[in-house]
């Protein structure tokens, strides 16, 4: 059997995330192919649209990254977004799609090999959840 | 003042007669007219008589208050979307209106959102032990209670028995446990309410704590209420006495109860759901959602689905139109909308065509979302909905998961 690759949408803010993620890609850092970046502005912007709208395509998690609170460049974005993702996360349990498809990782500039981390071990959760049952569910129809 | 209790009753002879408990509350909201400190009372009336459609109502002469007296225990009218969709959130017009707990929470939401201008607004708080779905009611009435419904002139729940009282004066009683157990009595939502006297208004009022039928126990929630009440025990449009203290503890205790009662159903309906395995509670969620016809209505119901442009209309491109079941992100984007500062207040249910439950669904993270925020939706209209604010303190709290204090 093949093993399961998750498919992640990633949203990485503009200013921090972002720029770690070139950033490990041009020092060579090696990480799982697994999550697709979409550059937002600030994590701020990821509202709870995009993060259902990941998953009704078919994504199996979600990744948040945005500036260590303090460093946004819009003062309270990121403070915003962990509120969301805090509060969506009972929202994902309770209704079967699972929390922890989920998560919010602060991230600045300089720090690629936290992008590397934080993939692998996004990918290596999401692994062992297998597939979103909303992703399931699509391919049904 | 904040915090003084009154066992009140009507000075006025023909209102003493009619209105319940004494007539206090209608006395209250005709003084509110007469003395000119409200341009309006909105209270609930049956329609043409039928108790079973209580509808909301805009009076402006203070004779026309006695047709409100008592109460309709058969219907749950929308009360905080009468007052934006019909009088413009009160914006330019003082109002003293008749609320329950959950109504008097939806409008407190709505003033944080600037729906609702609370500086206009007396909320006269009644409590409420909960309300019937009317269809079932009447059906309750033939089946259970073997009565034809529009005989029935009253309505009353009290220490867990359900009591109506006939045109002719007879009474009759069932156990309000064994009506929920075959699937009548209270709406789903009430049941699970446990919040019983509305001290998020200006003043509540009930029987509670009073012993005949003759007087209405009031307790001063505002400064508001405070100078409302004086002003009407000034002009002599109720009559007072001090409760004695065997009185309060009466109440204390027929509110516990009502909690107590109110945490067990939510310990019964929350844990059915949380017992589930995550397949067990996705195949649920998502059979449920896929019945929805997408009518709109638990969104054109919910007091705090106030938007005028909402993310839902196929025109904002994120829900494809002419698609039925919708897709999943309709139930969801609704859902996560109003998660933060539901009021349990059943409309969304109420409305749903499919009877998908919903406000079981919202409630239940709402209080997820409460716990987690420290928040309690409608109870304090300083307090902003915690996943629409953030505050400068979080700015120094460097985790992707903190904890918020009370
Ligand atoms: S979600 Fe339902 S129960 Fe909650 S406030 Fe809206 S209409 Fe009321
Ligand atoms: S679903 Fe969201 S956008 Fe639509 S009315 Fe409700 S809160 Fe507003
Ligand atoms: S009221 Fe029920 S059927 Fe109508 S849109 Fe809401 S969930 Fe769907
Ligand atoms: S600018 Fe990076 S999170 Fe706001």
């Amino acid at each position: 059997m093949e093993e399961f690759e998750p498919k992640i949408v990633g949203f990485f803010c503009n200013w921090c995330s972002y720029a770690a993620a070139n950033l490990a890609g041009v020092s060579r850092i090696k990480m799982p192919a697994n999550v697709r970046i979409v550059r937002v502005t600030c994590s701020g912007r990821v509202d709870e649209k995009f993060i259902f709208k990941a998953f009704s395509a078919g994504a199996d998690g979600v990744l948040v990254c945005g500036c260590h609170p303090g460093d946004c460049h819009y003062q309270k974005g990121n403070l915003g977004a962990r509120r969301r993702v805090m509060g969506l996360k009972p929202f994902l349990e309770a209704i079967g799609i699972g929390g922890d498809r989920l998560r919010l990782e602060w991230i600045s500039a300089s720090e690629g090999g936290k992008v590397a981390d934080t993939v692998k071990s996004f990918t290596q959760t999401i692994k062992e959840l297998g597939p979103s049952p909303l992703n399931g569910r699509r391919n049904e129809h | 003042m904040k915090g003084d209790m009154y066992i009140a009753r009507a000075a006025d002879k023909d209102i003493l007669k009619i209105g319940e408990n004494g007539g206090a509350v209608t006395s209250l909201l005709k003084f509110a007219l007469e003395s000119k400190m409200a341009d309006a009372v909105v209270a609930v009336k049956a329609r043409e008589g039928n108790r079973y459609d209580g509808i909301p109502v805009l009076i402006t002469e203070p004779e026309k208050v006695i047709e409100t007296a008592g109460s309709l225990h058969c219907s749950s009218p929308n009360i905080a979307r009468f007052l934006t969709e019909y009088l413009d959130g009160a914006s330019s017009s003082k109002l003293a209106i008749v609320v329950k707990p959950c109504d008097a929470r939806a409008i407190v939401e709505l003033a944080k959102r600037t729906q609702i201008n609370l500086d206009n607004l007396l909320l006269i708080g009644l409590n409420c032990t909960g309300t019937l779905p009317s269809a079932k009611a009447k059906i309750m009435m033939k089946e259970i209670f073997e009565v034809d419904p529009a005989d029935v002139a009253g309505e009353d729940i009290e220490d867990n028995v359900l009591t109506i009282t006939l045109k002719d004066g007879s009474e009759k009683k069932e156990d309000l446990a064994k009506l929920e157990e075959q699937g009548y009595g209270r709406r789903e939502n009430c049941r699970r309410c446990e919040i019983n006297i509305p001290v998020m208004a200006d003043i509540a009022c009930g029987k509670w704590g009073t012993t005949n039928k003759e007087t209405t126990f009031i307790e001063i929630c505002s400064d508001k209420g405070s100078q409302f009440a004086q002003a009407a025990i000034d002009g002599g449009c109720i009559t007072i006495e001090q409760p004695s203290a065997a009185s309060i503890d009466d109440r204390n205790k027929k509110d516990k109860a009502a909690i107590e009662s109110a945490k067990q159903w939510q310990e019964k309906d929350f844990s059915r759901l949380e017992k589930m395995s995550s397949e067990e509670k996705f195949s649920y969620w998502f059979t449920q959602f896929h019945q929805c016809i997408k009518c709109y209505g638990c969104r054109d119901a919910c007091p705090i689905c106030y938007c005028k442009d909402c993310f839902l209309e196929a025109d904002r491109g994120y829900i494809p139109p002419g698609e039925i079941p919708p897709d999943v992100m309709f139930p969801m984007v609704r859902i996560a909308h109003v998660m933060d500062s539901c009021v349990n207040c059943g409309q969304c249910e109420d409305v749903c065509t499919m009877d998908i439950p919903i406000s079981l669904l919202v409630f239940l993270l709402s209080k997820k979302v409460g716990d987690i925020f420290k928040y309690e939706p409608g109870m304090d209209v300083t307090k902003l909905p915690p996943l629409r604010t953030t505050t400068d303190k979080e700015l120094t709290l460097s985790g992707v998961d903190i904890d918020f204090e009370p």
